[in-house]
């Protein structure tokens, strides 16, 4: 079974929001020093669980990015897991691509990367909270996407039997491959990657295609990013006085009756 | 002429509030680029669409309803369909629907069909000359995104409104109704085999509980836990916990609250021991109220909060209990 895992390299989700800063002129989130950015939670889920079928099933994995260079270390983190090869897809033009366009050069990336039976992609990022690529990338392979995906019943010949996770329950979905899942957090306990892994991982060839290796014209933006903003609470917690913990503790409980939410 | 349509979202057998509060939105942008506003509902023909049909129908020139067998489940595939069906008769310029779960699945299923763009779980959406702009928060709301899809030549463009982003539409003359004929194509590469409701555990659930009690580490050490549980108790509330808790194995991660663990909707949120990282901010960036209790009074959360108290949880949270116990009766 061949498995292609999209990962996203984001800001560290475990910052304080104080440590936020953001680079107006490219309009983007910046990690802030010493708190270097990580694989997108979901994706490290959809990773494992990619991990996990190629145990039950053989195969080979793939994990594909698109982003700046420095993408190449969520790559190699893929690695270390365990994915058998890495594609990188980093070209100056393809940085402000919308998610449209980004789901068609990935789409575009996984084609050429080989033959595939599923693609495993985490629900959303954790840093846009975009939630579409994975559609994009979907529509761009002719394939079907079931979202957010909780479980992997079984794989059977060419089809798959999973879960997804509705308002009040969850679904069980039959699906037939090739296909795209959306994974969510529910589905797994990523691995760390072992000592192994993060030794072969320095070495690993990455494939690294620009835009002459994806020969894809991009239509004008969808949608665009006119701007980002820190979210100013200027309001700071109306802080409840007392002379002791309990003191305290009575006032918060009178002040919120006094507002009518107990 | 085009025009504003609104696609409620019906579930459970009702209409989802929310679809009322993207109706609202939908009429403010009608206003905003003179055109009309349109709703519209999906479902299988009787009891439940019926209802949501009653509910629904204030305000709109026309209401579009689609009404076949294959939409009493849902399944991503019959409900863009549908609504494909609907902005063909319709031919909107903007579609706009509550975000839901669902929605997170069928309505980019449906951008990326008829290839327009789309900006979801957004809090507001305005008119700035024919453009549309819309405001999401990213990172975990800690950031929020500008965003906008011009007129030409993208259309329809679509969001999804997350609840609490708009008030509620004002009474307004009923629609007249127009029913659609719906060719449902099968789909042959997805099968739904069943549907299976969650377990209901006792107490209120996390995700719709009024309130919600929450730890975290500050607790210090799982044996303090019972502090969470008796707030929970005398307020009727949910328990939460932040992901440190959960990822040490103190409590269930079902009751992990943020971005890898529940969404919360509460009127209160009572934070306790949270220190307010961005992963856990995510997931309450829709409660109405948040208190919080921590003894660092320079805690991100005092920036979240509504009411704080920098102190001891173990002599503050005690006397609370005691007071909202007595208070309630």
């Amino acid at each position: 079974m061949n498995i292609v895992v999209t990962v996203k390299q984001v800001a560290d989700p475990n910052i304080p929001p104080s440590h936020i800063q953001l680079d107006d002129e490219a309009k983007r989130i910046i990690s802030p020093f010493g708190i270097p950015p990580v694989m997108n939670g979901y994706d490290a889920n959809a990773l494992e669980e990619a991990l996990r079928l190629r145990e039950a099933h053989q195969g080979k994995i793939t994990a594909i990015t698109l982003g700046e260079e420095s993408s190449r270390d969520v790559l190699k983190r893929a690695v270390a897991m365990g994915a058998n090869t890495a594609v990188l897809l980093s070209d100056p033009e393809w940085l402000h691509a919308d998610s449209a366009s980004v789901g068609q050069l990935i789409a575009a990336g996984i084609k050429k990367s080989g033959p595939f039976d599923l693609v495993l992609c985490g629900r959303q990022a954790s840093d846009t909270d975009g939630g579409q690529v994975l559609h994009w990338i979907a529509r761009y392979l002719d394939i079907p996407v079931i979202t957010p995906v909780v479980k992997i019943d079984a794989v059977e010949g060419d089809t798959i039997t999973v879960q997804r996770l509705t308002d009040d329950g969850v679904q069980r979905l039959k699906v037939k491959l090739p296909a795209l899942l959306g994974v969510s957090s529910e589905m797994n306990e990523p691995r760390l990657p072992s000592m192994r892994g993060l030794m072969g991982a320095g070495r690993a060839m990455i494939a690294a295609w620009k835009k002459k290796d994806i020969p894809v014209e991009l239509p004008a933006p969808r949608v665009e990013l006119r701007k980002l903003a820190i979210q100013i609470r200027d309001s700071k917690a109306e802080m409840i006085p007392g002379k002791t913990g309990a003191e305290q503790g009575a006032a918060l409980a009178d002040k919120l009756r006094e507002k009518g939410l107990i | 002429m085009p025009g504003i349509l609104v696609i409620g979202e019906v579930a459970g057998g009702r209409l989802l509030p929310a679809s009322l509060e993207a109706a609202a939105a939908g009429a403010a942008l009608a206003k905003s680029f003179g055109e009309p506003l349109f709703g519209a509902l999906m479902g299988d023909a009787g009891g439940a669409l019926d209802s949501a049909t009653e509910a629904f129908a204030a305000g709109f020139a026309t209401l579009y309803l689609v009404e076949h067998a294959s939409l009493h489940s849902y399944t991503a595939h019959a409900h863009a369909s549908a609504a494909q069906a609907v902005i063909n008769a319709a031919g909107p310029s903007v579609v706009i629907c509550p975000h839901t779960l669902r929605a997170r699945e069928w309505v980019p299923c449906l951008a990326a069909a008829i290839d327009t763009g789309l900006i979801m779980d957004c809090t507001g959406v305005a008119a700035d000359g024919a453009d549309l702009v819309a405001h999401k928060p990213v990172l975990g709301g800690g950031v929020v995104g500008e965003f906008v899809i011009r007129a030409k030549p993208i259309a329809p463009r679509i969001v999804t409104l997350r609840s609490g982003a708009s008030a509620r539409a004002a009474d307004a003359p009923n629609a007249k109704v127009e029913r659609l004929p719906f060719e449902a194509t099968a789909n042959d590469r997805v099968t739904l085999l069943e549907e299976i409701a969650a377990q209901t555990s006792s107490g209120p659930k996390i995700s719709d509980a009024k309130i919600v009690v929450s730890g975290g580490r500050g607790l210090g050490s799982p044996d303090n836990w019972h502090h969470i549980e008796a707030a929970a108790s005398a307020l009727g509330a949910a328990v939460g916990c932040s992901r440190p808790v959960a990822d040490s194995g103190w409590v269930n991660s079902s009751h992990q609250v943020g971005l890898s663990g529940n969404s919360i909707n509460a009127e209160l949120y009572v934070a306790i021991g949270i220190s307010g990282a961005v992963q856990h901010l995510a997931g309450i960036n829709s409660s109405a109220v948040v208190a919080a209790i921590n003894t660092d009074a320079q805690a991100d959360i005092f920036t979240r909060a509504k009411y704080g108290v920098a102190g001891d949880y173990k002599e503050v949270l005690p006397a609370f209990v005691e007071r909202v116990r007595q208070l309630k009766g």
